[in-house]
């Protein structure tokens, strides 16, 4: 194991180590755009610069192994002026838009420059200009000249994806980042090129113009948009969510998460919501507090469950946490005793897909969870069953536990349509849909929180579980299934049980964490 | 995508033999790409860089790259001689521009367009190592040296 000394901590590494390695080893800072992690070394950017004592020239720390007994710096004066003129060749055909340039804020650049920079520009000679907002596909706009070619989205469709749609093209100044003949960008991993671009170059469709960063708060979470589980951040702020990005965890996700994943903080918002509680049937609704409804409903399922708990039918989804499910069989199957338990799946088809990377055909956080669930409750049904049951009339009540994420569910009106042939039923879910309000039985909808509003625990495909905190509150009138079940089971809700808003609520919120405005 | 171009029979194979001659497949890239100037009218279309990376089993963007970096690779169609005059330093010296303008004005032909009659490309280009013998021009894959005016007119009428 070769020891070193980086900006004088002695640390011992693995060989093969490069010195940018041991230095994120050792904690040490430097400046560097194009070396990422999870790609091939480019050794393009030139800021990496380090001092090694014994050798004449400065040398990238991306590109050099560790030899034993290295005594490396980049605190020295030398190495500050070559990631002084590194920028300042960098900046010489970047345009100072950062005003109107979407990655401000979180910008390579600002970042860097800020930090190792500060010079006074020496170039004289007008920009090159370049093609801007050009259409790269369905995600991704591109901004040549905000680009500084450290080549990152191009090893990542090489190396990642493996799909090869992006390329340098042109050589010197004229070099621009872009596909063969304009093909479109599209893979299901495109707004990764995004997020490993270290300027403003690439910017995302769905999240360019709509926010300032710096007024987005972000809360550690999971992607729910399938069973793998990526680590996510969300970003959010009063008016809701706004975009997903993947956080790293080797475990799970790598660096990465799927397009499709991106979308989930889509169902989360105001607009697709159902904000209260809902009793009644088609064209004919009574707007009601989630908790005053989940009390009486649950006051009418106990009462039937006392008359015949098999005319009880309890349809669950992939979709909620652990915590959830548990409250939800302690009160149906040990409390009531409720047998009539059945696992609506959403698209059985490609349950086991995969696509090599990330994205599964399971597009439910919990599957597995709510699996488990089943077998220690020792359910055994078949959703035929179900369709039987139904059919021949023999159930008087039905509690769903439906999607928060409707757009996974393609199945949702044929489900509904035969829930509907049930007197009475209770629809629990997040979204509110056209469908659910054309319901001809008599029909209790109660809103649910999202994934982003409550803590939980997920177990993802390989049946790792993963503790997700509450980020924030969206629809303050709904309820967690566990809240839904303990207030259905006649607890009254112990409000001390929720856990306290995070500090940032209680003080202003245009205070960003760097400081005043 | 079909592609509509097609080398020829020798033509893939040559390119398959130049795959194995490298140690890495990208080095065949610059050979296949000659080639299929070559056969292509003396340009490289976007359905020949397709067909390419079919042939070759590499990406079309890695193609891509290569061809739009170097110059000798025209991406636009060029006309029956491509005339390439040498404005660097010494052909510069020695009256090179000049020619180069001299040739667009007998031929009626913007530098780097096709003529009307679809007979000549005239471009100017950077250094094409006959330094010596300058100015000199490229027709084609011909070095025409020691040139003056007049001589390279007379070269160029008696192309068709």
């Amino acid at each position: 194991m070769p020891k070193c000394t980086i900006n004088g901590k002695s640390i011992e590494v693995k060989p093969g180590t490069t010195i940018i390695q041991a230095f994120k080893e050792a904690g040490e800072e430097i400046a560097h755009y194009c070396w990422h992690p999870a790609l091939s070394v480019a050794g393009v950017c030139r800021l990496c610069m380090v001092q090694i004592e014994g050798q004449p020239k400065l040398q990238i720390a991306c590109n050099t192994v560790v030899a034993d007994n290295m005594v490396i710096t980049n605190k020295s004066e030398p190495v500050k002026d070559a990631v002084r003129w590194g920028m300042d060749f960098h900046l010489i055909n970047h345009p100072l838009d950062c005003p109107i340039c979407d990655q401000a804020g979180e910008c390579g650049l600002q970042e860097q420059y800020m930090r190792y920079g500060q010079y006074d520009p020496e170039m004289a000679e007008p920009k090159q200009k370049k093609h801007k907002v050009i259409d790269l596909g369905p995600t991704v706009v591109l901004d040549s000249e905000r680009c500084i070619l450290c080549s990152r989205c191009v090893r990542f469709t090489e190396e990642v994806t493996k799909t090869n749609e992006l390329g340098i093209f042109n050589r010197g100044d004229r070099s621009e980042i872009g596909t063969f003949h304009n093909k479109p960008l599209n893979n299901n991993y495109s707004y990764n090129t995004i997020d490993i671009c270290p300027v403003g170059a690439l910017t995302s469709k769905d999240f360019r113009f709509r926010q300032r960063v710096w007024y987005l708060k972000e809360a550690r979470s999971i992607c729910t948009g399938c069973s793998t589980g990526c680590n996510v951040n969300v970003y959010f702020n009063e008016e809701g969510t706004w975009r997903v990005k993947p956080v790293q965890n080797d475990k799970v996700n790598g660096y990465w998460m799927c397009d499709k994943g991106r979308d989930v903080y889509k169902f989360t918002n105001l607009p697709v919501r159902l904000t209260s509680g809902k009793t009644g049937s088609k064209d004919n609704w009574n707007l009601l507090e989630a908790g005053a409804l989940a009390k009486d409903v649950g006051a009418t399922i106990r009462a039937a469950a006392r008359s015949g708990a098999d005319k009880i039918a309890l349809v669950i989804t992939g979709q909620y946490s652990n915590e959830d499910y548990d409250a939800l069989f302690q009160f149906f199957s040990v409390g009531l005793g409720v047998q009539n338990i059945y696992h609506w799946i959403n698209n059985p088809e490609d349950m086991n897909g995969f696509d090599g990377l990330l994205f599964r055909g399971d597009r439910n956080p919990n599957t597995k969870g709510l699996v488990a669930r089943l077998e220690k409750y020792g359910v055994k049904t078949k959703w035929l069953d179900l369709e039987d049951k139904i059919k021949a009339h023999d159930l008087t009540h039905i509690v769903i536990a439906g999607p928060e994420n409707h757009s996974v569910f393609p199945d949702l009106e044929t489900k509904l349509r035969l829930f509907d042939q049930v007197p009475n039923v209770v629809w629990l879910s997040a979204g509110k849909s056209v469908a659910v309000d054309g319901l001809t039985a008599v029909t209790t909808q109660i809103p649910m929180k999202t994934f982003i509003e409550k803590d939980g625990t997920y177990t993802n495909y390989a049946g790792l579980e993963q503790k997700v905190k509450r980020g924030t509150t969206i629809v303050a009138g709904a309820l967690t299934l566990e809240e839904a079940v303990h207030l259905m089971s006649g607890e009254e809700l112990d409000m001390n049980m929720r856990p306290l808003p995070p500090k940032y609520l209680k003080t202003n919120f245009l205070v960003h964490k760097g400081g005043p405005l | 995508m079909t592609s509509t171009f097609q080398l020829s029979e020798e033509g893939a194979a040559f390119v398959k033999r130049e795959l194995n001659r490298y140690e890495d497949r990208h080095s065949a890239i610059i050979p296949a790409l000659y080639r299929v100037q070559k056969e292509n009218n003396g340009w490289v279309s976007p359905e020949s860089v397709t067909y390419l990376s079919h042939l070759m089993d590499l990406p079309e963007s890695e193609i891509e790259e290569v061809l739009r970096f170097y110059t000798m690779f025209n991406t636009k169609p060029v006309g029956r001689h491509h005339v390439q005059v040498c404005c660097n330093i010494s052909c510069a010296m020695n009256g090179g521009r000049e020619l180069a303008d001299r040739l667009c004005q007998e031929f009626d032909v913007h530098d780097g367009e096709i003529s009307g009659d679809g007979r000549f490309t005239i471009s100017r280009v950077e250094c094409l190592g006959a330094c010596d013998k300058a100015p000199m021009m490229q027709v084609n894959d011909t070095f025409c040296e020691g040139l003056t005016e007049e001589k390279a007119i007379e070269i160029l009428r008696e192309m068709k």
